[in-house]
């Protein structure tokens, strides 16, 4: 009787480490990876900063100085439809940085794809949940400090039109509580069924037309000059802006 | 049978000393953790502890970083600067922060103490994580004005702070995000919770209130535990108290965050513990004493749109229930927290 209830406790003890006491076995195993590659555009030409001058879509003239924004929660659609969530990444692009511009996304499973999605910004999770690491480590200066959450998505530049002593404009969107939410989700299909496995990791050519800001809900300088706050005017150029992205073409190794 | 139960009992204590023993060795090699005491009569923490457990050397560099003026701009202000324990971690006699090269802020140092229970942080709860509290301070040109990378890439090239760094963390890696928790598991310790007032709700031997402390608590339960409520002396909201707006400060508060004109002059209620240790009082710090603030609830109120309609027709007070409750106060001071010396300032070379 002692015995029994002994092994008896002795199993429990075995299936419940054998239950929580090991790691689960590597996820890694089959994946593949998928990689970006992001070009920044005006319009039809290369985006030039601080030399180049362009024109919005009221008129004004103006130049870049800066231009950044995250990317991240990617997921990518295969060509049965079905949508996979690709494992939490977060990217920060910075027009000033080339090696911000290649993205890779590890971890998809083998398959073929048409289409991908992503969100322009940071979730509102990552937003509220204390201080962060790697690309979304506090010192790039893209996190508020007033009233705590991301910049999502920042230009900045000049135009003679402004009528400040530094003749600036400053875009920094940001927002993710429900009243002012600039999150914006961006598909795009691929230009043809992309077929991603372990010897193969396609290269996808995203261009961003930073034309696209001051479209279709026209911005002009003399109206907005500067947003560094959530609201109305962030929510007008977020809602810009999400359509600058599209893919060009696709690269095969 | 006798034997049988000592023996089942026996059998699941030794069971349960393996299964102990496995879960100790977890923690073997790694940075010892630190036990932090939560006083009996407080709420569950709001802080998430899982993401950034407490461990001895973390607390220590997160106090070494508190008090070292070079994390600011020119090396003059360190956290500790306005931040005072003797004061309660409020800076004494200044009724505005002020930071490097003689700048100047609008609202009045706040508090240091029970921070694991606030929802949000600044008088205006603008920040919304313990965790990113210290960009703010950090940052502002009005106060450390510090370049946060290049301060990242000064930490880096210090030997001493490779070597804390590794001892908390496990690797020399000098990252903001480390250095924001190093400083959360300090500020995370700064608990205030052994005043004699604790010591009477605790009904430990001896405590009592004196008849005046007695009589001052009955005046605070009725007139003010509505806003200042017990164990941490704040409800945590945003209110306004019809305090006198300043054009020449133009502080709107809360408005300025949320964006919402039904927040404007809302202001997050303070803390009534160690209150007459960190004097200046309100979030311009206008009031130096403490019975100038009794002065204003009792005939200073300025009713505006949003004046929470509890202080609206203001709170009477006689000159006995000011000083009945001056003494009530007086029972919210914790010596052994503005005395800890596990707390105070490290001379930094």
């Amino acid at each position: 009787m002692i015995l029994r209830i002994f092994i008896f406790y002795a199993c429990c003890f075995l299936v419940l480490n054998t239950l929580f006491g090991q790691a689960a076995p590597d996820a890694g195993h089959g994946s593949s990876s998928l990689q970006l590659s992001v070009t920044h555009v005006m319009g039809q030409q290369p985006l030039v900063r601080k030399t180049a001058t362009y024109t919005n879509a009221a008129g004004e003239p103006f130049t870049i100085s800066r231009f950044r924004y995250f990317l991240s929660n990617f997921s990518i659609e295969a060509v049965n439809g079905e949508m996979i969530t690709l494992p939490p990444a977060y990217f920060l692009v910075d027009d000033a940085i080339d090696s911000s511009k290649t993205i890779r996304l590890e971890n998809i499973p083998a398959g073929q794809y048409k289409a991908i999605r992503f969100l322009v910004g940071v979730d509102s999770i990552r937003n509220m949940s204390g201080v962060q690491s790697g690309a979304l480590a506090v010192e790039s200066g893209m996190f508020w400090t007033w009233n705590s959450g991301y910049i999502m998505a920042q230009l900045e530049g000049h135009s003679p039109v402004i009528t400040s002593p530094t003749q600036e404009f400053l875009f920094h969107v940001g927002g993710y509580k429900a009243k002012d939410q600039v999150l914006q989700y961006v598909t795009l299909s691929f230009t043809q069924s992309l077929t991603i496995n372990a010897t193969s990791t396609p290269n996808v050519n995203l261009v961003a037309n930073v034309e696209k800001w001051f479209l279709p809900d026209t911005v002009s300088f003399k109206k907005i000059t500067v947003i560094m706050a959530p609201g109305i005017k962030a929510k007008q150029v977020a809602g810009n802006y999400r359509q600058m992205f599209r893919i060009t073409g696709i690269t095969k190794p | 049978m006798k034997y049988k139960a000592i023996y089942i009992v026996g059998a699941f204590c030794l069971l349960l000393i393996l299964v102990q023993g496995r879960a100790g060795k977890k923690y073997a090699g790694g940075p010892e953790p630190y036990l932090l005491q939560l006083p009996p009569n407080f709420p569950k923490p709001v802080y998430d502890f899982s993401r950034n457990p407490l461990t001895k050397p973390g607390v220590a560099l997160g106090r070494f970083m508190f008090y070292d003026f070079r994390l600011s701009k020119d090396s003059t202000v360190s956290c500790g600067f306005c931040h005072q324990q003797f004061a309660a971690f409020g800076h004494f006699d200044h009724a505005l922060a002020h930071g490097v090269e003689g700048q100047q802020g609008n609202r009045s140092v706040p508090v240091l103490f029970n921070m694991i229970w606030q929802k949000a942080f600044m008088w205006d709860g603008g920040v919304n994580h313990l965790e990113i509290q210290p960009l703010t301070p950090l940052t502002d040109h009005n106060e450390m004005a510090v370049d946060l990378k290049e301060l990242l890439r000064k930490m880096q090239a210090d030997p001493a702070y490779r070597s804390k760094f590794k001892a908390a963390f496990g690797s020399e890696d000098i990252t903001s995000e480390r250095m924001f928790k190093a400083l959360t598991q300090f500020v995370a310790t700064m608990i205030s919770a052994n005043s004699r007032y604790d010591s009477v709700m605790r009904k430990l031997p001896g405590a009592v209130f004196s008849a005046e402390e007695q009589a001052g608590y009955n005046i605070f339960q009725e007139k003010c535990a509505a806003c200042h409520k017990e164990p941490l002396f704040t409800d945590l909201t945003y209110r306004s108290n019809g305090l006198p707006y300043l054009p020449a400060l133009n502080d709107v508060g809360r408005m300025k965050v949320t964006g919402n004109t039904d927040d404007n002059l809302r202001f997050k209620v303070p803390s009534l513990r160690n209150i007459l240790k960190s004097s200046p009082y309100m979030h311009d710090g206008r009031f130096y004493d403490i019975y100038q603030v009794f002065d204003f609830y009792d005939h200073g109120v300025a009713v505006t749109g949003t004046t929470d309609p509890i202080v609206k027709k203001g709170i009477p007070l006689s000159d006995q229930e000011k000083r009945q409750l001056y003494f009530f106060l007086n029972t919210l001071t914790d010596y052994s927290f503005i005395n800890n010396q596990a707390l105070s300032e490290i001379l930094i070379h």
